[in-house]
């Protein structure tokens, strides 16, 4: 592979790469109750898939994304943040109907299982931005007009 | 409530702060400027786990996490531009 890193950076980034993913998923599940929340998880989870095209090169990048699966999954992310805003449509558009009827995600405020909706629109919007800056960042580094 | 020896720390951290801000906007090669934004990416996650303290805010110590994490990809991405482009 020509357009890697060396060896150290490239073991840097195997025993980065997962913790800097699992702290995303912390950053966006926890997104009701600490700083941070979909997008922002959701960056920093790309950024985890920057430092795996910066280390390991745009050729091993290219053989683990898929076009297609990152642009259905955006799409679904958008399509979740939609379903969560309409579950309580018969009050009103955004009307959190699973914290105010106690359906689900109706624990004690403070505690992970609580807030209603938001845990669901903070998955879809981390989903979202992850599979939205990846896919823009291997466009970007597909793109080579400038050399054949 | 809240410690006044953090914020002298902090105090400390900014003079270094601004040490290696000079750094950046005297450097007279690129890799001078890169190592002094590296150096200054250090200063400030040490300056948000002391501001962290000083307020007595366990959370804020998430956003030093991703700041340092993020910070040494950026320097790894400056670092990989540096010797002759991405490619």
């Amino acid at each position: 592979m020509e357009n890697d890193m060396g060896v150290i950076v490239k073991t840097m980034a195997r025993a980065t790469i997962p913790f800097i993913g699992i702290f995303g998923a912390y950053v966006i599940s926890h997104g009701h109750l600490t700083p941070g929340g979909g997008f922002q998880g959701g960056a920093t989870v790309a950024g985890a898939g920057i430092l795996f095209l910066v280390a390991f090169g745009l050729n091993e990048a290219k053989k683990r994304y898929d076009k297609n699966l990152y642009s259905a999954l955006e799409g679904l992310g958008g399509l979740a943040f939609l379903g969560a805003a309409m579950l309580g449509l018969s009050v009103a558009f955004f009307y959190n109907i699973l914290w105010r009827n106690k359906i689900a995600f109706a624990g004690h405020p403070g505690t992970l299982l609580s807030a209603g909706y938001l845990p669901i629109m903070n998955l879809a919007v981390g989903l979202k931005v992850f599979t939205g800056l990846i896919s823009a960042m291997m466009a970007i580094a597909l793109f080579r007009r400038w050399r054949k | 409530m809240i410690a006044p020896e953090f914020f002298y720390s902090a105090l400390i951290i900014m003079i270094g702060a601004f040490l290696s801000v000079l750094r950046v906007l005297l450097g007279p090669t690129i890799p001078d400027r890169v190592v002094g934004v590296d150096t200054l990416n250090t200063l400030i996650v040490a300056g948000m786990v002391l501001l962290g303290a000083a307020y007595d805010r366990v959370i804020y110590i998430d956003i030093a996490i991703v700041y340092a994490l993020l910070s040494y990809i950026g320097t790894l991405v400056i670092a990989k531009y540096l010797p002759g482009g991405l490619r």
